[in-house]
């Protein structure tokens, strides 16, 4: 029978959004005008359906009469100039699929074989057809996953019959071929390669493809972490490697709090009343530079999964997201070859966030956005997640002998798999071009109902172990979790997407929205109860055995045996060498503003620059408010307009308990000098946790270090990144619970042109308090109040800061935090807030202390007077960036002088009733500037980006 | 006795932990309930007092909003919930619940099967969260004691746009079945963005069934029980959260039936 296909659209006389957005898109990234209007229109087909049937559907579920048009089988829109239609490739999942054959069965149409769904656009207006194709290949279709259809398709079925398990003659390969194996899809290197055949030589047997692939998985950088549990010889000296570092300071310190640290999927921290928070913080770069909505989207499906998967399983209440991109105004030119534009990617990633975070209901609610010109080629995505889950199922229990492997969520097919190619002679003519095994759509939906069946799993203790299905699929969760035991799967018992999978491809798939556990044969009969009630799929795949093996079959044939010590344990330790030197980064001199009219263009510069403006844009598009447990949101003020430094949650209804979610990075610093930088990163992370209200007793930090491949020189980088967040971590008490590290944010061409990203450590703090009451947010709130800045810095030390950049240096004079002051000003800060002597507090950081008090003036819709002390360069003064200071607003009546006592202070000025900031030093007035005109500047560069 | 309210949910709902807080705020006895639940018969409607479709994204809300969960409801639950509105219980949808209402023809009519009205993706082509002002009109029992007001609640929805054929709007305003009105700084009715989010027609944010017992609306109550929700409570804030009167109505009304 042939597809049936059914179309719809809005009625001519309403306007389409959605063709208004790409309308805004063509005309503000593309430049091109001659499109006049663009419409959009919804194409569904069917197999296995009469046209009657496919009528009837289109009445009782695809078309409402009300606003909408619809047409059988021919096309609906015919007046355009152009018609295009777009749909997901063959073999990427398209989640509308699955509703549309799961209402078209309600429906009672139970012979429904597939579904598919895309969208049609229309343009309208003298367009080319070179302009088509601009806007086609630019905006509408990412070739990784989409394509153009040019013609009704003949079926929808996608099949194949699987290939065989091949065994690799290893034992007779010579070094050349060796490393000829490993170049093609290993990555391994020679020694390495070498380790494996001597293993095979001791077993006297070549290994199948599974073995090879599942060493080379296990062994890779990814999930090896070979550089940060190498030795080191640092400058000639060898240092403890960079890993063991963080442990020792977090062992060290020993922090009552902690529950669990760097052995989980997520660092654990006590709560109240019985429960523990959970945190974990990872990076999606090469997957979002490729397909940035996919990627970014599966990223945060990913850390949600980790923290799902951390103890017993846990719910996860946040999400977080840290960008850095290229100029959104950088030139086409400059776009290195392959390379999107970060236009695109910014937007494409916010909405890739968007949809996955808001779709599971997980508030989005701190985040930030770093532009550096050295993320042209590789923009770094980071994605945190936050969880909460009882103290007694915290900590993961161990499979026993005997439990059973049972895998959940969603179906394997050939996503993430590296190297694959998805084009077999064996396969209908429709499959030659799928091959988008590189990324995949997330399934938000299929994640959230798979949360809800592990919350009530773990509720009734039905679980035994429990792991996300990540990076290296079933091979890492089952590797992993069985290392002490060994384990037996089945790979043919794994539920498929499309049949025609080889064993390794199964075994190897990172196909999204999937989680291993281990449980007792005596609860998976209740386990499958709770899984068909919430409609997810469950499948035993085999059992944890006491061999110390790892064993999987196809159809009855063993494709895989290998022994567990040598998968996690056969890998030698690596020796490194790292070496820093000082880079040459000369110190500009400069004339601070001449004159008012100076003063104002430079106030409005900085609040525009594109590392302080106003991120309101993104954080709109984010569901903040989900789950009820907003007490600080991400915006606040009279216009609700004005940034606060950190969330604050109630994660419990009805108690006031808090949880309090901060980061702080900042890349430039690390080109200059990356122990300080380093330390600004973590310093801000903890600052902003303490501007809100957060005790820094009771803080835990997580690391991320995106760098460029470390060579000598990117190296000896990290190890001075690492040793600052030792040094922090063990000076303020403050354990790093949980940490990650993605080392190859290295663009290089054929012919040698080399992009580095300017190497980012974000630094990710989470930490309770008693009572949410005992919080404060930024906005000013009256007039007539002491301003005070609180904290020790030198205002000489402006590298790196947004004011030299705005002449284009970037300096030598980089902000040093001292760590001893800084314990003190953050306990200071704390208990000011906890007694109630301020009444709002704002941290330092990009744009410096003008930059807070402009901020914090926004949101209280008053003005500010500041008197500048003598010594001491005004515009340094002003927009100097150390972190760990902080401009509080004095309730009326506190003396600052009792207040801040024990910790470098200086009283600013006041709050005015009059709407301007204002400036006079030695008597003198330096500039009077409205606070429309720095807000207008401060919102204007992303309202551009994002046509809010 | 605490009156038993359904809180229904399936897949993609994501606003129930915090619903059925509400109503146990105001001594309801919430129960979560799967959609599939309902289909088996191991829990039936008619044992609850109250019926609550929370927000989310049902069934990922593909096709149309709630349009796929609306389905399932009509398709198998037609008999049950035409009961449970004929003996007189309330049904309260929020934001993707109010469009399964309008989707299964509950609203704005009480005729299951009848769509009569629609909400439309929001005039910006986007996903938004914000805080908006509403005036409390009309008459439906989840709003005793609010009318004349102006509360303020927290939008999260990218297809909150009401839209129904002129003469439905005209019907719709004769017979008072609009509750809430998205509302400028000086409380009067706007269509214009921000202050109405979506570009509702006639400012529509919420709207009733004619006997009143069946309310949907778009911006999220359940997200202003507690002081600490209000993104301005350090700036000073008196009297109860905003949200709680629509539960604790809805929970007097069930147990004095």
């Amino acid at each position: 029978m042939p597809l049936q296909e059914i179309r719809t659209c809005l009625k001519p006389e309403l306007a389409d959004p959605a063709g208004e957005e790409v309308l805004y898109e063509i005309r503000s990234s593309l430049g091109i005008e001659s499109v006049r209007k663009v419409r959009t229109a919804r194409v569904f087909r069917f197999e296995g359906l009469t046209p009657g049937e496919a009528e009837f559907l289109a009445k009782n579920l695809l078309w409402e009469d009300i606003f909408q048009e619809y047409a059988l089988n021919r096309p609906l829109i015919t007046d355009a100039s152009y018609l295009l239609e777009v749909a997901y490739k063959p073999g990427v999942m398209n989640p509308e699929a699955a509703s549309l054959v799961k209402a078209a069965r309600d429906l009672g149409l139970k012979h429904l074989e597939a579904a598919d769904s895309s969208w049609e656009y229309a343009f309208y207006g003298p367009v080319t057809p070179g302009e088509i194709e601009l806007i086609t290949r630019r905006l509408l279709v990412n070739a990784t996953i989409q394509h153009v259809v040019t013609e009704k398709p003949q079926t929808l079925h996608l099949s194949g019959v699987p290939r065989p398990t091949n065994i690799i003659p290893l034992r007779g390969m010579i070094d050349s071929q060796l490393m000829d194996l490993s170049r093609d899809k290993l990555f391994l290197s020679l020694e390495e390669m070498r380790l494996i055949q001597e293993y095979f030589h001791r077993l006297g047997r070549d290994p199948t493809d599974c073995e090879v692939e599942i060493l080379a998985q296990t062994w890779s950088e990814h999930c090896a972490h070979k550089t940060f549990k190498a030795r080191l010889i640092v400058d000639g000296q060898e240092k403890k490697p960079l890993l063991k570092r963080l442990q020792e300071a977090t062992a060290a310190i020993d922090h009552p709090l902690v529950r669990s640290a760097f052995v989980d999927n997520s660092g654990v921290f006590a709560f109240y009343d019985g429960w523990a928070v959970c945190g974990k913080v990872e990076t999606h770069n090469s997957p979002s530079a490729i397909e940035p909505y996919g990627g970014a989207a599966t990223g945060s499906g990913g850390v949600f999964r980790d923290v799902m998967g951390t103890g017993q399983g846990a719910r996860v209440i946040a999400s977080t997201d840290m960008f850095c991109f290229a100029p959104p105004d950088t030139p086409w030119d400059d776009i290195p070859p392959g390379c999107l534009h970060p236009h695109y990617l910014l937007r494409r990633v916010v909405a890739g966030v968007r949809d996955y975070g808001n779709r599971m209901g997980i508030p989005t609610n701190n985040g930030s956005l770093h532009f550096h010109r050295d993320f042209r080629a590789k923009p770094t995505v980071i994605v945190g997640a936050y969880g909460i889950l009882p103290e007694d199922r915290c900590r993961k229990g161990a499979p026993r002998k005997g439990d059973l492997v049972v895998v959940i969520g969603g179906r394997t097919g050939r996503d993430g798999i590296h190297g694959a190619t998805f084009s077999s002679a064996a396969m209908t003519e429709r499959t030659s071009d799928v091959n988008a095994q590189a990324v995949q759509i997330g399934h938000p939906i299929e994640e959230k109902r798979l949360s809800d069946a592990i919350l009530a799993a773990r509720d009734r203790g039905l679980i035994q172990a429990i792991t996300d299905c990540g990076a290296g699929g079933f091979a890492s969760a089952v590797g992993e979790m069985g290392a002490d035991t060994g384990a037996v799967i089945a790979l043919d018992r794994a539920p498929l997407k499309y049949s025609g999978l080889a064993p390794w491809e199964i075994l190897l798939s990172e196909s999204q929205e999937r989680m291993v556990l281990a449980v007792a044969p005596e609860n998976l009969e209740p386990f499958m109860e709770i899984c068909r009630g919430l409609n997810v799929e469950a499948t035993v795949l085999g059992r944890f055995t006491g061999d110390r093996r790892f064993r999987a079959t196809y159809d009855g044939e063993v494709v895989l045996d290998l022994e567990m010590s040598f998968l996690h344990d056969g890998l030698p330790q690596r020796v490194l060498r790292a070496e820093w030197k000082r880079p040459e980064h000369p110190e500009p001199e400069l004339d601070p503003p001449r004159d008012a009219s100076g003063w104002m263009e430079t106030y409005g510069q900085v609040m525009a620059h594109l590392n302080v403006c106003s991120r309101e844009p993104i954080v709109r598009v984010y569901d903040h408010g989900v789950q009820g447990t907003n007490a600080l949101p991400p915006l606040g003020g009279v216009e609700l307009d004005a940034p606060n430094d950190a969330a604050v949650l109630t994660p419990i209804p009805g108690k006031p308990y808090g949880l309090v979610i901060a980061h702080g990075l900042n890349p430039v610093l690390n080109l200059i000098d990356p122990y300080h930088g380093g330390l600004w990163a973590a310093a801000e992370a903890v600052a902003n946790a303490v501007a809100v209200g957060a005790d820094p007793s009771g803080i835990a930090l997580i690391d991320n270090f995106i760098w460029p491949v470390p060579d000598e020189e990117r190296l000896g980088a990290l190890d001075r990144a690492v040793d600052a967040c030792v040094d922090f971590s063990r000076a303020l008490n403050m354990p790093f619970i949980s940490g990650k590290d993605s080392l190859s944010s290295t663009y290089q061409t054929r012919d040698g042109f080399t992009i580095r990203i300017p190497p980012v450590l974000c630094v990710s703090a989470f930490g309770r308090l008693p009572d949410v009451r005992c919080t404060v947010s930024a906005d000013f709130k009256q007039p007539g109040s002491t301003l005070v800045l609180v904290g020790q810095r030198d205002p000489k030390q402006m590298a790196g800061s947004v004011y030299y950049d705005l002449y284009g240096f970037l300096g030598c004079s980089i902000p040093e935090i001292d760590l001893t002051a800084l314990r003190a000003v953050f306990q200071a800060i704390h208990r000011a807030i906890r007694r109630g002597d301020v009444v709002s507090c704002h941290d330092v950081s990009e744009g410096g202390l003008a930059a807070a008090v402009a901020e914090m003036a926004f949101g209280g819709g008053c003005g500010v007077r500041l008197t500048l002390p003598g010594g001491v360069r005004p515009d340094f003064f002003l927009f100097n960036e150390t972190a760990g200071c902080f401009v509080v607003e004095m309730v009326a009546g506190r003396n600052p002088a009792s207040v801040f006592a024990e910790v470098p202070y200086q009283v600013l000025g006041e709050t005015v009733p009059e709407r301007a900031v204002s400036a006079c030093a030695g008597g003198e007035r330096l500039f009077e500037i409205p606070l429309d005109f720095l807000k207008k500047r401060w919102q204007q560069p992303l309202k551009e980006v994002f046509g809010a | 006795m605490k009156p038993p309210v359904c809180v229904l949910h399936t897949d993609g709902t994501n606003c129930d932990v915090e619903t059925a807080w509400a109503f146990e705020k105001c001594a309801g006895a919430p129960r979560l309930v799967h959609v599939n639940e309902l289909r088996s018969g191991s829990q039936k409607l008619a044992d609850f007092g109250v019926l609550v479709i929370p927000g989310g994204f049902s069934y990922g809300d593909d096709v149309h909003s709630g349009k796929i969960l609306a389905v399932e409801l009509t398709s198998f639950l037609r008999e049950a919930l035409a009961d449970f509105v004929a003996r007189g219980r309330p049904v309260l949808g929020i934001c993707n619940g109010f469009q399964v209402l309008v989707r299964t023809g509950l609203l704005p009519y009480a005729r299951i099967g009848a769509i009569s009205a629609a909400l439309m993706a929001n005039d910006s082509g986007r996903f938004e969260c914000r805080w908006i002002r509403m005036r409390v009109e009309g008459d439906s029992i989840f709003t005793r004691g609010l009318v004349g007001r102006t509360v303020t609640y927290q939008v999260a929805h990218g297809e909150g746009k009401f839209y129904a054929p002129r003469p439905v709007l005209e019907d719709l305003e004769a017979a008072g079945q609009v509750v809430f009105r998205y509302v400028d700084r000086d409380g009067a009715p706007t269509t214009a963005y921000p202050d109405n989010p979506n570009g509702s027609l006639n400012a529509i944010a919420g709207i009733t069934d004619p006997s009143g017992l069946v309310l949907g609306l778009m911006p999220h109550p359940e997200r202003f029980v507690e002081t600490t929700h209000h993104p301005n409570w350090r700036r000073g804030l008196s009297g109860e959260p905003d949200g709680l009167a629509l539960f604790t109505n809805a929970v007097r009304y069930a147990r004095e039936m």
